[in-house]
């Protein structure tokens, strides 16, 4: 039944639907560029208005979604995050020769994969939000499929995908012979008395399957090429939304049965946050292209917000939703500047470090953003990505996990060698060499003024981060 | 009836197999038809005939017609017609043969013995109504998504599966017109 309520909760997932069918319609009228940009980032503005009324109505379940505070912040950070990939887009495919008006399409449609996967209490809700967010990903990797890197990383996420997708499925069809139930909250609380030798190996692949969508170690080998070869906001959507929409519904599946995990689920977990956090960040040591160091330092990154879900509880979901929240930011301003940089011109992403050289003494407010990110991406005070990291460790320190808390301080550590390295770059004197540049007028672009924004709110947040530790916090979590 | 189910799921797991070891992608989806239509008996043998029918009439008659035709249709040509007749050799068609009659063995064998009502697994028999009450009332949020994602399945395919029509200036003029 469709009450007032569940209609309130539901408008943004409509919302989204319905821009989606809007632009189609459109593409099939008359394209134009600029209409498009404008309905999509409409609809999306929209949606993020509904959300936030949505989030002040309160929870409310249905069979299978549950709008609960996760969902709901969920629901902001994806809708947020592909509006101003929405914005960015219209940057880069300004000089896109060939079709530019399906983009947006997909990123609508992944957008609602989004808020579906972020809401979902039913396996088959999980299924079809995941499957809806990657599938339009494909097509967004691939869109510049006449550079080979572009098409090589949408068929790569495509293979790799599918693969991962059988795991979580067939985990799913285990899960399911052991309870007969596909409701999670039913079937964790079935689980977590006699789990049996099936219900282990479901859950086993349902991690395996979440985990290459999460790019942990060991499931992580995708990431970099993809994050290389892919146009730059397609890229951006699948660090921060994609990933966002993930993650809240790992938190969500932990925190409804607090005392579900075994050991053995826990050690598992901490092993894969462990290996991710130095996996990812010795690997990041020896990058010479800046979108497979952002690859990399993603994985590291996950690594560290792994520990929240092996902690599982007290503070868990707070500290979760604050890391989201600069993550996401974070990303967001890095990933800005290269798509800014990238977009004046056709051809391969401009993402190889040694374009970035010298950028400070042509492009200096375009340098300062890249250097707020990698700055915040380090973790250093007055940046919002401290306050996350300050979260982290502390919640590893309450809860007496040593090793993982080590392992975030040795990453920080190798972190902050590779950030460095990249805003030493930023300032060395620029060789004569012939190279791409953003264009002049960048900062007077709605591209432009979306990156300076982003990169504002990674300082402010930081100095005075109360707004968003109050949204987390309404995540509950404390018992 | 469990021997209908251990058989049946026996043909799809040896079917599936010839799917993926086979190199010759027209005989791959022949044996796909077979381990389809064996998975369609392992729904009939739970007592779930609905999916069952829903199983053989959209993916083996459907889908899997659509494979074979658009399969075969790029194999055009006078090397083509030669595969063709190389295809007709018994070594191709056995293998799916012999799988598919042993399925139609397990099917008259349960016909014949005229019980199956009775030795189904417990439980009431999935109707086409139960099954569009249930997709349309409660599941509709599912259904509508799916559309959704059969649409961005589409364009993904249009898009990259388009050609240009005109010839494109190489990447080295764009990079001149570029202001």
């Amino acid at each position: 039944m469709l009450t007032s309520a569940r209609f309130v909760a539901l408008l943004p997932l409509m919302l989204v639907a319905a821009s989606a069918v809007t632009v189609m319609l459109g593409i099939a009228w008359r394209r134009q560029h600029a209409a498009t940009v404008a309905v999509t980032a409409l609809g999306l503005s929209l949606a993020l208005v509904a959300q936030v009324i949505a989030w002040q109505a309160g929870p409310v379940q249905t069979p299978l979604l549950a709008f609960d505070g996760l969902a709901m912040l969920g629901g902001v950070l994806i809708l947020g995050s592909t509006l101003i990939c929405a914005i960015l887009s219209h940057a880069y495919l300004e000089q896109y020769r060939g079709a530019r008006e399906e983009f947006y399409l997909l990123l609508l449609c992944a957008a609602a994969g989004g808020l579906t996967l972020a809401a979902s209490r039913h396996l088959a809700s999980l299924f079809v939000g995941l499957e809806l967010l990657s599938m339009p990903l494909y097509g967004m990797l691939a869109y510049a499929y006449r550079e080979r890197r572009s098409l090589e990383a949408g068929v790569k996420y495509l293979i790799l995908s599918a693969a991962a997708s059988a795991f979580l499925l067939f985990g799913m069809a285990l899960l399911y012979a052991q309870t007969g139930e596909l409701r999670f909250d039913v079937l964790l609380v079935e689980l977590s008395g006699e789990t049996g030798l099936w219900g282990l190996a479901g859950v086993g692949m349902m991690v395996v399957g979440l985990g290459f969508k999460l790019s942990v170690v060991p499931f992580h080998l995708w990431t970099p090429d993809v994050y290389e070869g892919g146009p730059a906001p397609a890229a951006t959507f699948l660090a921060t939304a994609s990933k966002v929409a993930v993650f809240f519904l790992l938190l969500r599946l932990v925190l409804d049965v607090p005392g579900l995990q075994g050991r053995w689920l826990q050690t598992l977990l901490a092993i894969l946050a462990l290996a991710s956090m130095l996996v990812g960040n010795l690997l990041a040591l020896t990058q010479s292209n800046l979108k497979r160091l952002l690859g990399y330092s993603s994985i590291a990154h996950f690594g560290y917000l792994l520990v929240t879900l092996v902690v599982g509880d007290g503070l868990a979901a707070e500290t979760g939703g604050v890391y989201l929240i600069t993550y996401v930011l974070t990303t967001l301003a890095a990933f800005g500047v290269v798509t800014l940089i990238s977009g004046a011109a056709g051809g391969e992403d401009v993402a190889a470090l040694h374009y970035y050289r010298g950028l400070f003494w042509r492009r200096p407010y375009l340098t300062a953003v890249l250097t707020i990110a990698m700055l915040s991406l380090a973790g250093i005070p007055a940046t919002v990505g401290f306050i996350g990291k300050f979260y982290i460790i502390a919640l590893g320190v309450e809860a007496s996990r040593w090793w993982l808390v080590g392992g975030i301080i040795l990453g920080s550590a190798i972190g902050l060698y590779y950030y460095l390295r990249v805003m030493v770059t930023l300032y060395l004197l620029a060789p004569g060499m012939q190279r791409r540049d953003a264009p002049h007028d960048w900062g007077a672009r709605a591209g432009g003024l979306v990156v300076l924004g982003v990169a504002l709110a990674v300082i402010v947040l930081g100095l005075y981060p109360a707004p968003m530790i109050d949204m987390a916090a309404q995540l509950g979590g404390v018992p | 009836m469990e021997f209908a189910f251990y058989l049946s799921g026996l043909v799809a797991v040896l079917a599936t197999l010839g799917v993926i070891t086979n190199p010759n992608p027209v005989h791959g989806v022949l044996y796909l038809v077979v381990s389809l239509l064996a998975v369609a008996m392992v729904f009939f043998s739970l007592g779930a005939p609905f999916a069952g029918v829903l199983e053989i009439i959209v993916y083996a008659g459907a889908i899997m017609v659509l494979f074979v035709f658009v399969v075969m249709m790029l194999n055009l040509g006078e090397a083509g017609v030669a595969q063709e007749r190389a295809w007709l050799r018994p070594r191709t068609w056995l293998g799916p043969s012999l799988l598919a009659a042993f399925l139609l063995l397990t099917l008259s064998v349960l016909l014949w013995r005229g019980d199956a009502g009775m030795l189904m697994q417990r439980g009431d028999a999935l109707t086409a109504k139960a099954v569009g009450t249930r997709l349309f009332g409660p599941w509709l949020l599912v259904v509508e998504l799916s559309a959704l994602l059969l649409l961005a399945a589409l364009v993904t395919a249009s898009h990259v599966g388009r050609l240009p029509t005109t010839p494109k200036p190489s990447s080295s003029d764009r990079r001149q017109e570029a202001p």
